[in-house]
């Protein structure tokens, strides 16, 4: 044994002294040194990006050897993957550490995919159909943008420009696509909200004007969801946490839903639902609220408008009316709406589950005017309205030609719908399209991203829809069962292969970078080099000339490179807009993520509008409008409270809209006035006699929606979707575990597995969304089950918002 | 040494001193905190799962699979899939009074592993400076004994040769030379070790800067403790009385699985808060 000099004595005694930390074995240097050489950890780069498993875009830490990704892991410096509150954040994150959902762990295997597309293809076979064989031929790059230019060229020169359409996912590189389908000329850019929460949207728009608030969860003493599953589907990777640390710090937490969700499960109540009837049970409580007068009268009083009538509606809508609606005992009615008024701070909340029926939009805004009722809105612990900053979308001015076909009306019918997205309608369009309706006949269609085959409600209607377009461009990572009904086919690049700008939904300005983290392992273009280099060939200028897809936005010179063409665009938008910095500046921040120091901030609605706003403008009553740039009156920026100048809310009023006169002013899809009040309506699809079962569908963490069923981590997580069937019902129907058997609607069966649950209702059955696939890829092909043919291509009148929910159906052994 | 028979004032001391120590750091002598008298290990690495902030999202077993080069089993092979830390689902009760248990196993890590002594060949052993149950890949023959042994599912056997789901995938593994998490064969069997490629750098680190551990650092050792979306999960040293683990093992909702065996693991629970209306 090496004898200890006086030295390394010294340095044990204190290392020792301090034994109550922990303290390592004795070791001579010399063994020190062999132990590090062996354990020597392969150099590698750390690469901080954002997500995109799902649309959530959490932050994401990215170890990379040798040009490979071999680790994600959570982006330490990103509030996304911690908390939606910055003082929370700020105050917890070093010490307890982000995270990262099984989907974004799993992400390697989906980049790394060996059934990805790797060269694009054209189809040989002209007929298109579900299960025709396109008799795919491989070729050039050269080829496929030849063909595809010259198609687009024709319909622009044409003046058709406008028989373009367009689809694409919400959240990656819109901007450049806005850009290029407004200078192509074409109205008809939709995206996918319209599949998913787009009655949320419409129901706050209506109450508060705003589209979406954010639960304060972590303050909060009572947290209320209606057929919100954040626990599981979960989105935003802060969630779970901001919620089970709310429950630790004392919140009751209940779930309405007509399945035991694994929100459900964490929560101390939960309440079964009929499918479509939320709306009723709010109304409800809002009854036993007002009786009991445990509404809060000062927040009523300054900051709302249209109580009264309100109050008048709901005198009737007792618990027991509800109760015989919603098959909630009326007690438990009575009982959560107190208990949901007496807790302070609290929190209300609604998403997809009630949102995706034909009285989602209405059923939500009785939900969200609980939250009114209460005060509940821009406080802590309740639904804040977000002060959310992105980079700057730079405004393009298209040319004369482009002017021309950009009046063309929408396709996909939007104005029909009165609080509609900008999104779009999907539903329409396909529909539209397969019966061949409209205001004219489109020719082309352009799909990034998207999978409307699989996605959209009604499947042969978007089959026909496909099947009448003279031209179809897929461009996916797979050959996805919309890809199957392309012309041509263009291998994408996952989130791992470029470039993004995520403007993250937390309650204060946070901006993330999406970078590469590797190059496109086929050497395809990225999306939006793609995008780019057909708006170079077809010539697109904005008006005056400016050839904006060939100068770089900031060193306004020439810029051949797409990959640096693009870099410059996004660091326009990033300097222009809220991180104030340069692409290269945003790069060498913590976590490639920028963070407003000014955090959180409660009750904007009293905050005092500057000076030079309110001298500027005009002033009608107590309301404050902008004014435009010939001197008449533009937008409501605020109301006068007293002698004060504030921002209030941006309804019509200024304030909480418990009633909208105007409303009725409009008509909705159907042809019906939009109701001033949340009236309730039952959904228009009800249980028969023959149809006696509600089916609905959702999504668990395991997946995202159709996309995931290739990824060999989360298949084998998740391997198929079994038909949720209540353990009594069951009983009733003969059918036991493991049965299979044939769910039934009027529009078509598909035969399922069953498994039994105590824990959903017992008029429901239900199955986690997006299996079925008969493309896609190996894993995906043939695992579980689709119940798209059981609904039609069908949406809720008032937002556009596809019903992927609303469907009856019998179950029988098959 | 004292005859068994008698008790000598030696034997009284080293007693009263261990339970002392063990009183010390606790309102109660739980069993958890004071490591079997035999044993002095230097560390006690242990894990603490809070099961009230854990919602089954199962995080924490893809992020170790990713880490670890642990296969993944195709549809067919499904039953016999590998997951070094798994989640346990249990439905309970009856509509509407419904509960899902939720309950993440990794390697317990017993400090009375019952899977060592079985072992013919000894290719699993016990690390009983550090507290961890490991094993030697190259020895192992897959006898399976450890698996039977094992009371809580912890192990796995290689029924094939490891499939990462194609050659663009086996491309990207985790590079790292250390025999933890280079790649395995078929016919031996694999299991959590808690992450201890991870800690052996982290332990050669601190020793050529000549300092301890901190509990910090020990935090960011699991895989499965970083990625949790509850943050649920904790990694530290029960040596240390101020270590989160320690402190949390302190806790009134802190119980472990079946502490009747006597296995001794150092996986520590927090029960769910009976919150239930």
């Amino acid at each position: 044994m090496k004898k200890l000099t006086r030295k390394e004595f010294l340095t044990l005694a204190g290392v020792t002294a301090g034994a109550a930390s922990g303290v390592l074995k004795l070791a001579s240097k010399a063994q020190a040194a062999v132990k590090e050489n062996e354990l020597q950890q392969v150099k590698s780069e750390t690469i901080f990006s954002t997500c995109q498993m799902c649309g959530g875009q959490s932050g994401i830490m990215c170890r990379v050897v040798d040009g490979k990704l071999v680790k994600i892991d959570p982006n330490p410096y990103n509030p996304n993957n911690f908390s939606n509150i910055s003082t929370d954040f700020f105050a917890n994150v070093e010490k307890e550490g982000t995270c990262i959902c099984p989907k974004g762990n799993a992400g390697i295997a989906t980049l790394y995919d060996k059934d990805r597309l790797q060269k694009p293809l054209r189809r040989t076979n002209p007929k298109k159909g579900r299960g025709v064989d396109p008799g795919w031929k491989e070729i050039s790059w050269k080829e496929a943008y030849a063909e595809i230019v010259k198609r687009l060229k024709a319909l622009r020169d044409n003046g058709e420009a406008h028989k373009l359409l367009s689809f694409s996912e919400d959240s990656s590189f819109m901007d450049l696509q806005d850009d290029f389908y407004k200078l192509y000329g074409t109205p008809n850019f939709y995206f996918h909200s319209n599949l998913c929460d787009v009655s949320r949207k419409a129901s706050f728009k209506m109450v508060i004007g705003h589209d979406r608030p954010l639960i304060g969860a972590v303050y909060t003493k009572y947290i209320l969801f209606f057929g919100w599953n954040p626990l599981s589907a979960t989105k935003w990777s802060h969630l779970p946490r901001i919620i089970t640390r709310g429950i630790e710090n004392g919140a009751k937490m209940v779930v309405v839903d007509p399945y035991f969700s694994y929100t459900a499960n964490k929560a101390q109540e939960w309440i079964p639902i009929r499918p479509g009837t939320d709306g009723a049970m709010a109304l409800a409580m809002a009854h036993v609220i007002i009786k009991n007068g445990l509404q809060d009268k000062v927040f009523i009083e300054e900051w709302t408008v249209g109580f009264d009538k309100f109050a008048e509606y709901v005198m009737d809508k007792s618990p027991a009316w509800a109760e015989e609606i919603t098959s909630v005992p009326a007690e438990t009615i009575e009982r959560i709406a107190i208990e949901f008024a007496t807790t302070k701070p609290q929190v209300v909340d609604v998403w997809s589950g009630p949102g995706h029926h034909s009285n989602g939009v209405q059923g939500g805004r009785a939900i969200a005017l609980l939250a009114a009722l209460v005060g509940g809105y821009d406080r802590h612990g309740t639904l804040i309205i977000p002060d959310k900053k992105g980079g700057k979308h730079i405004d393009v001015t298209p040319d004369d030609a482009a002017k021309a076909s950009l009046k063309n009306e929408r396709f996909d019918g939007k104005s029909s719908y009165p609080f509609a997205h900008s999104s779009g309608v999907y539903t329409e369009v396909f529909t539209r399209l397969a019966e061949g309706k409209g205001p004219y006949k489109p020719k082309i269609a352009m799909v990034i991203f998207q999978n409307p085959m699989m996605a959209v409600s009604g499947t042969k209607t978007v089959e026909k829809g496909f099947q009448n377009l003279e031209f179809v461009v897929v461009n996916d990572i797979f050959l996805s069962e919309t890809a199957l009904m392309a012309d041509i086919v263009i291998p994408g690049t996952t989130y791992l292969e470029r470039y993004d700008i995520s403007s993250h939904w937390v309650t204060w300005p946070v901006v993330a970078l999406r970078q590469p983290v590797v190059k496109p392992l086929f050497g395809q273009p990225t999306e939006y080099e793609f995008i780019t280099e057909i708006a170079r060939r077809l010539g697109l200028k904005e008006g005056d000339g400016k050839d904006i897809f060939w100068t770089g936005r900031m060193s306004g010179k020439r810029a051949e490179d797409k990959t640096k063409w693009y870099e410059e665009y996004i660091s326009k938008e990033l300097k222009e807009g809220a991180p104030k910095m340069t692409l290269e500046e945003m790069k060498k921040l913590p976590g490639a993520v920028w963070v407003d120091k000014k955090g959180t901030r409660y009750e904007k609605y009293k905050s005092e509008l500057p000076a030079e706003k309110v001298a500027d403008a005009i002033i009608e009553g107590d309301k404050i409008f902008s004014k435009k740039s010939d001197g008449t009156k533009d937008k409501l920026i605020g109301i006068m409270k007293g002698k004060k100048a504030v921002q209030g809310f941006s309804t019509p009023s200024g304030k909480v809209e418990f009633y909208n006169a105007d409303f009725a002013k409009k008509k909705d899809a159907w042809g019906k006035p939009v109701d001033p009040l949340p009236v309730y309506e039952p959904r228009d699809w009800q249980p028969d006699a023959s149809y006696p079962l509600y089916l609905i569908n959702w999504k668990e963490a395991s997946h995202t929606h159709t996309r995931t069923q290739n990824n060999s981590y989360l298949m084998e997580l998740k391997p198929d979707n079994p038909l949720m069937v209540n353990v009594d019902t069951a009983k009733k129907l003969g059918i036991g575990k493991g049965d299979s058997v044939w769910v039934e609607s009027i529009h078509g069966k598909v035969m399922a597995k069953v498994k039994l649950t105590e824990g959903i209702h017992p008029e429901v059955v239900g199955l986690q969304h997006g299996f079925g696939h008969w493309a896609l890829g190996s894993r995906a092909k043939g695992s579980g089950f689709s119940d798209s043919i059981l609904r039609p291509t069908r949406s809720e009148p008032l937002s556009g918002q596809a019903m992927n929910k609303q469907c009856c159906v019998k179950v029988y052994k098959a | 040494m004292a005859d068994k028979n008698t008790f000598s004032r030696k034997d009284f001391l080293k007693i009263t001193a261990a339970a002392g120590a063990a009183l010390a750091v606790s309102n109660l002598p739980k069993p958890v905190l004071a490591a079997p008298v035999k044993t002095k290990p230097k560390h006690r690495y242990a894990m603490v799962i809070d099961l009230a902030r854990c919602i089954g999202c199962e995080a924490c077993t893809v992020s170790c699979k990713v880490e670890h080069n642990v296969p993944v089993a195709s549809p067919k092979e499904i039953a016999n899939r590998i997951q070094w830390t798994e989640v346990y689902f249990k439905e309970k009760g009856k509509y509407p009074d419904v509960k899902i248990d939720l309950n993440p196993r990794p390697c317990m890590h017993c400090e009375n592993p019952p899977c060592v002594p079985v072992c013919p060949v000894k290719a699993t052993y016990n690390d009983k400076d550090r507290g961890l149950v490991l094993q030697h890949h190259e020895s192992c023959k897959g006898y399976g004994y450890c698996i039977a042994a094992c009371p809580y599912g912890a192990r796995y056997f290689n029924w094939s040769e490891p499939d990462y789901g194609g050659r663009l995938r086996e491309q990207a593994l985790n590079p790292d030379p250390h025999p933890q998490v280079k790649k395995r064969h078929k016919g031996i069997v694999e299991k959590c070790t808690f992450c201890v490629e991870r800690l052996d750098r982290l332990e050669a680190r601190a020793e050529k800067e000549g300092r301890p551990i901190s509990d910090k650092e020990l935090h960011l050792v699991c895989a499965c403790v970083n990625t949790c979306m509850g943050r649920a999960r904790h990694f530290g040293d029960l040596n240390d009385p101020d270590s989160t683990v320690s402190k949390l093992a302190r806790s009134a909702r802190a119980f472990r699985m079946q502490e009747e065996l006597g296995t001794e693991p150092k996986v520590i629970y927090l029960r769910e808060t009976a919150n239930k209306a």
